[in-house]
């Protein structure tokens, strides 16, 4: 391999290095067969001359925002100011209450021990591009902070952590480059001190989110504000929901010979399910097998049609604070107005993280929030149901999503699920909160323009792709074994489904995967027809 | 926005090939479309998936579920793949000038 050229942290305000970092195919860590030809490999798709011109791809050549050229240096200028004075008040407490003080400390003491640059799956998966360093980006804001923000000595301070040359190139690679990381945090879990890179990337985002108007499409305009707008960031409405579940129960019924029948603004219900909207068009077992598994157990719940109600997902929680609290209070309003005692969220990791960590603690004296997996897990051991574990005969692993195991702490709920009804069985390498991010975090997940796709299926998702296949090495490697990644997590669900459908996996290793209620589904012995049929998926 | 020229159709697209005015749509733009899933012909079967996509879309103003798409037409998703090799979504959807889907779907 030739030896790469080391970036350094004051390249990035180098428009003539171009681009700053490359990840070159023969870079990226090996695969086991037979996915390790690269020759078999479409390559990172080239972007064309048309896109090169209107957005910046000066970062590494892959565009996940497509950040637009300035037109004119007045235009430049004011962007450049506009950086400025959000990054005052990102380090004002009027202004950012919530993070400041994880954020300074991080800001103040990193010892730079780089315990988290081993951590990073994406710094591993690249071949150690020095960009994509859990501290590369840190450092860029530190000095930025140290700068622009922290009072003291200019001198002292440049001594201290060397100096920057704030300008457009930087702020636009910054934006593309906080879009490099999936937030999965296994780099603040490392780290001996409680420092926190994925909070940083958090960060970034927020103040070109909330200060100069920048964000992923998929995440703003095609998300948080379709969301708001017409209810589902799928662009369901109320209606298209309805109809969409009513044909899934009716599929289910005649495909099973039993009648599912999902229940809408149910008053006086205990609780209110919020499923990841997704996964009504994208995976309709999921919410119909919820659906089944709680009126079995006797458990009185509806879904909501009020907008917004029905689709769980806060895309607010990777990139802008506004946002975020727009959506959280519509579900809690909606909770309260049905006068619920819990939410219960569906398989939905973010959707976890925002309503079950963040909005609980805002909203929680009157509501509170179940999550799937520890609900699932005492639907199963309560003895209500029977179950025939020998129906999931097909090998299993699971996957953990960050949010709910990393950031929560679920770890056990769904291992137990497993232990129980699903006698093929076997953890990935590392799992629980060890686990490697699918590589669609923070949004990438529903993020495919220009050549992102590329990148986010060969790098970010790189190691749980080698973790997939590790895992089920001992099985037949062909498609005659039916193998299964048991993800519960919406997004994590598309990721994997996107890695499978790029390296051709299903059908040259029989891998399909879905999440963890369809499974107990599967296993329940009063089901006639097999709930998970492999030919559907 | 990118532009996409086959023959003598010439239209504005995203940058994943989406048409930025699906109200531009034809059944030459259908085809210009096609030819970016590597399809040079539209069959019968082809005709199939994208009248019901179009009628859907023109009803909800989104694209249909899969599962719904496949009872409808009547055809396995295996057999909407060999129809336009990028699956439903990114495949069919685009040659059908829907917008490209949105969420996590």
């Amino acid at each position: 391999m030739a030896e790469k050229r080391k970036v350094r942290i004051t390249d990035i305000s180098n428009p003539n290095i171009y681009p700053l970092a490359e990840v070159k195919p023969t870079d990226v860590i090996e695969l086991p067969p037979p996915y390790d030809k690269l020759e078999n490999l479409p390559g990172f798709k080239k972007l064309s001359e048309q896109t090169r011109q209107a957005v910046d791809d000066s970062l590494d050549g892959v565009v996940a925002v497509g950040v637009p050229k300035p037109k004119t240096p007045e235009e430049e200028k004011e962007l450049v100011e506009k950086f400025i004075s959000g990054l005052i008040k990102l380090f004002s407490k009027e202004n950012n209450w919530t993070f400041l003080q994880p954020l300074v400390l991080t800001m103040e003491h990193c010892a730079k021990c780089q315990t988290c640059a081993e951590q990073c799956p994406i710094f591993e998966a690249s071949g150690y591009e020095e960009i994509y360093r859990p501290t590369y980006r840190a450092e860029i804001l530190r000095r930025l902070y140290f700068k622009y923000v922290k009072p003291g000595s200019t001198f002292l301070k440049k001594f201290q952590v060397g100096d920057i040359e704030l300008n457009w190139t930087l702020i636009s690679r910054l934006v593309e480059l906080s879009y490099r990381c999936t937030i999965c945090r296994r780099c603040a879990q490392s780290c001996p001190i409680g420092i926190d890179n994925g909070l940083i990337t958090h960060e970034l985002r927020k103040l070109f989110s909330q200060e100069l108007g920048i964000a992923a499409k998929e995440i703003h305009e095609k998300g948080t504000v379709q969301q708001l707008l017409v209810g589902s960031s799928t662009g369901m409405t109320p209606e298209v929901v309805r109809d969409n579940v009513s044909f899934i129960d009716e599929d289910l019924s005649e495909r099973l010979g039993i009648k599912v029948e999902t229940k809408w603004d149910v008053a006086g219900a205990d609780y209110l399910l919020i499923h990841n909207a997704g996964e009504f068009l994208s995976w309709p077992e999921n919410p119909a097998a919820f659906t089944i598994l709680l009126d079995a157990a006797g458990i009185k719940w509806t879904l909501s049609s009020d907008l917004v109600g029905y689709d769980g997902v806060n895309y607010g929680v990777w990139y802008d604070d506004f946002q975020f609290s727009r959506i959280a209070q519509k579900h809690f309003e909606i909770a309260k107005k049905l006068g619920v005692k819990a939410i219960i969220m569906g398989e939905c990791g973010h959707e976890s993280k925002s309503m079950g960590i963040i909005a609980e603690r805002i909203f929680g004296n009157e509501i509170k929030t179940i999550n799937a997996m520890t609900l699932i897990e005492q639907i199963v051991f309560s003895g209500k149901i029977k179950f025939d574990p020998e129906r999931n005969y097909f090998p299993v692993t699971l996957h953990d999503p960050c949010n709910i195991v990393r950031l929560m702490g679920i770890v056990e709920p769904q291992r137990r699920v497993l232990r129980y009804l699903a006698p093929k069985f076997r953890e990935m390498e590392p799992h629980g909160v060890e686990n490697y991010c699918c590589g669609g975090g923070s949004g990438f997940a529903v993020m495919s323009p220009y050549n992102f796709l590329d990148w986010r299926v060969q790098i970010s998702g790189r190691k749980k792709f080698k973790q997939i296949l590790d895992a089920f090495k001992d099985e037949p490697p062909g498609p005659e074994v039916p193998k299964y990644v048991c993800a519960p997590c919406s997004n994590c669900k598309g990721q994997i489904r996107d890695i499978l459908d790029y390296f051709g996996a299903k059908d040259k290793s029989g891998i399909y995967y879905g999440g963890l209620v369809e499974l107990v589904v599967n296993a329940m012995a009063d089901l006639k027809e097999p709930f998970i049929d492999f030919s559907m998926m | 926005m990118p532009i996409f020229e086959w023959n003598e159709i010439k239209i504005e697209v995203d940058e994943d090939g989406f048409m930025a005015n699906p109200e531009e749509w034809n059944e030459r733009v259908a085809l210009a479309l096609a030819s970016t899933e590597g399809v040079t012909e539209l069959t019968p079967d082809h005709w199939k998936v994208i009248n019901y996509l179009r009628d859907y879309y023109k009803q909800y103003g989104i694209a249909p579920m899969i599962r719904k798409l496949c009872k409808e037409t009547g055809f396995t998703l295996k057999q909407i793949y060999d129809l336009f090799p990028s699956g439903p979504a990114k495949g069919a959807c685009k040659v059908a000038g829907l917008a490209k889907p949105t969420g996590c779907v």
